[in-house]
């Protein structure tokens, strides 16, 4: 990333943020006030050349819209008002939509604050995630590259990215897993090495399609679909770009794999000890992760007392997210001290 | 206090500090592998070098002839081992597990004491050789040994639910399952050698040292052979590895008592 020393500075304003998240605005209004990557440059453009405007960054994902800017105008809800206006007529709502917009409106520290709580993951969907600080860098460094940064926004960026830092190096917000996706993937991985892990989806449900997408996004070497309807199967291996295999013949391949999710809506056991531990002999003992997702269960619980062989139901899978879910948690008040701390050290509250 | 013992303490305080670091970490849940994790085992094992070197000045030869010196030298050996393989392996936790070991060895040894003893007759090197790569082939049992322990605790958290804190740290089982593999394999490799040494003594079996010593390498020609063809599990083969090594430590004290 440029230097932000280099970058022609143009004013030092007061810091303002007008934005709007999952928690204000349902999805299909997001969508719809979303900044597609190729508009943002000449956004970010628009925003800084607003009367008594001085610097803009624009951060558009799918959770959030937010305007960053600098001003120098003598009332900040002038500066709330302009923004608000800018998002009306760059995406030309109609009037009751614009009503119906709700918008947040933060000056200097609490504009600071968001931005800190954002870079550190603390404001997303999902507690502590990691993907936001790397949005907010894209977002920061397209508005760089555009010179519509100054001395107020490459600072508090700059901030922003050393807070978001220290609360993932020195807390634990990050640890554990708070999804049943991410809990396979965790599981897997101390398993097997991912990039030779072979995953095997036996019925085609959408909770076993986000497991194996996670593993697969993750490095997994190969995915086998077997669903009842095979046109169904052939879909989903397609999507995967895996293999499709027929209902009847996945027990011959499961000596193949070392993952097998399992969601069918059979009302009785469809994996069974016996056909577990014939597998177990012909992978010589290589270890063999079966996560079971259905409901009824699919894999008969006795299968986790055999050597090598590792069983989580629905039930297990969810209480391992709950408690990585509850130890962030326990980490956001850590987490807030520290925000605060780098607060008062950068001065934008009283230490 | 003579300079060797200051040395050996020291050695043996630095290892207790990478366990006392490394279980802090491991508590708090911020354990993350790093030079600053390795600094007290590195320092650990700078101070074993110089207990070496000195102790081998004292005894005009190489330090391996009483169980205390012995002890150091496999401490030393497993430690060098450790750098060696640890990295290769991605077991970073290796480490955590091998302080606590060598601190024990070396805790006995300074217990135990060191005697000087006289040299018999004119020191051949071939017999020096054979000693030291035996030693090193017991220290490469012992971080099997080591590994085999990370395995097991591993695949209990893994069976029982366990997802934590350690669970996080450790390696993925398969990967540690390799890895005792390897291990028991580079020590029979160089217990292979050690004999072979004593074949080109006239020794092979001419007393109860070499004939321990064809048993522990039997024992681990077992282990390997019973990993290498899959006979039996990979949780088996780790208690294999873990509770084998009690063989070559009963040993050292017929090899040090013989």
């Amino acid at each position: 990333m440029p230097d932000p020393a280099d970058n022609n500075i143009r004013a030092t304003g007061t810091l303002v943020c007008v934005g709007l998240n999952y928690k204000t605005t349902p999805v299909e209004v997001r969508e719809r006030l979303a900044f597609p990557e190729a508009v943002v440059p000449q956004a970010v453009k628009n925003i800084r050349e607003l009367p008594g405007f001085g610097e803009s960054v624009v951060l558009s994902t799918c959770n959030r819209v937010e305007l960053y800017a600098s001003h120098e105008l003598p009332e900040a809800p002038q500066s709330h008002d302009a923004l608000r206006d800018y998002l009306v007529r760059h995406f030309q709502l109609q009037p009751e939509h614009a009503e119906a917009m709700v918008l947040y409106q933060l000056d200097a520290a609490e504009a600071a604050r968001h931005l800190f709580r954002v870079v550190s993951g603390l404001d997303s969907m999902v507690l502590g995630e990691t993907e936001i600080f790397g949005q907010v860098k894209a977002a920061y460094k397209t508005a760089l590259d555009h010179g519509t940064t100054g001395k107020t926004l490459n600072k508090l960026f700059q901030q922003a990215f050393t807070v978001g830092k220290r609360v993932r190096n020195d807390t634990m917000i990050q640890r554990g897993s708070t999804s049943v996706g991410s809990v396979a993937v965790d599981l897997a991985e101390k398993v097997h090495d991912l990039k030779e892990c072979r995953v095997m989806l036996v019925g085609a449900g959408e909770m076993s399609r986000t497991c194996a997408q996670s593993l697969l996004s993750r490095g997994a070497k190969s995915i086998i679909v077997s669903n009842r309807s095979y046109d169904k199967a052939v879909e989903l291996a397609e999507e995967m770009k895996g293999r499709a295999m027929k209902f009847d013949e996945w027990e011959h391949a499961l000596h193949e794999v070392d993952v097998i999710i399992s969601s069918t809506s059979a009302p009785h056991f469809v994996i069974k000890p016996e056909q577990i531990e014939q597998t177990m002999r012909k992978r010589r003992w290589d270890p063999l992760l079966i996560i079971d997702i259905a409901v009824p269960r699919d894999v008969d619980p006795a299968v986790n007392a055999i050597e090598g062989v590792y069983l989580y139901d629905i039930d297990a899978l969810q209480a391992i997210a709950d408690d990585g879910r509850r130890e962030r948690e326990r980490q956001l008040v850590l987490c807030e001290r520290i925000i605060e701390e780098q607060l008062a050290k950068f001065g934008f509250v009283g230490a | 206090m003579p300079l060797t013992s200051i040395l050996l303490l020291a050695a043996t305080l630095a290892f207790a500090a990478a366990v006392v670091q490394a279980l802090r970490a491991l508590k708090s849940g911020r354990w993350k592998q790093g030079n600053v994790q390795l600094l007290p085992v590195a320092a650990g094992f700078a101070l074993q070098t110089a207990f070496l070197y000195y102790r081998g000045q004292e005894v005009g030869q190489c330090p391996m002839k009483s169980l205390a010196d012995i002890l150091v030298f496999i401490g030393w050996s497993v430690v060098l081992l450790y750098f060696l393989v640890g990295s290769g392996f991605r077991l970073s936790l290796l480490g955590v597990f091998t302080a606590p070991l060598v601190t024990i060895m070396q805790s006995i040894a300074l217990v135990q004491g060191f005697q000087p003893y006289a040299v018999k007759g004119k020191i051949n090197a071939l017999v020096e050789l054979h000693a030291a790569v035996a030693l090193i082939a017991y220290a490469a049992f012992a971080l099997a040994c080591i590994t085999g322990v990370m395995y097991l605790v591993q695949e209990r958290l893994l069976k029982l639910h366990r997802i934590g804190g350690l669970f996080y740290q450790l390696p993925p089982i398969q990967g540690l399952a390799k890895a005792i593999q390897r291990l028991v394999g580079l020590g029979l490799v160089l217990l292979s050698a050690a004999l072979g040494i004593s074949f080109a003594l006239h020794t092979p079996v001419s007393n109860p040292k070499l004939v321990f010593s064809w048993i522990v390498w039997a024992l681990y020609a077992v282990i390997s052979f019973l990993m290498w063809r899959h006979v039996t599990s990979p949780r088996r083969t780790a208690w294999l590895a873990v509770v084998g090594f009690v063989l070559p430590f009963i040993s050292l004290w017929i090899v040090t008592h013989a």
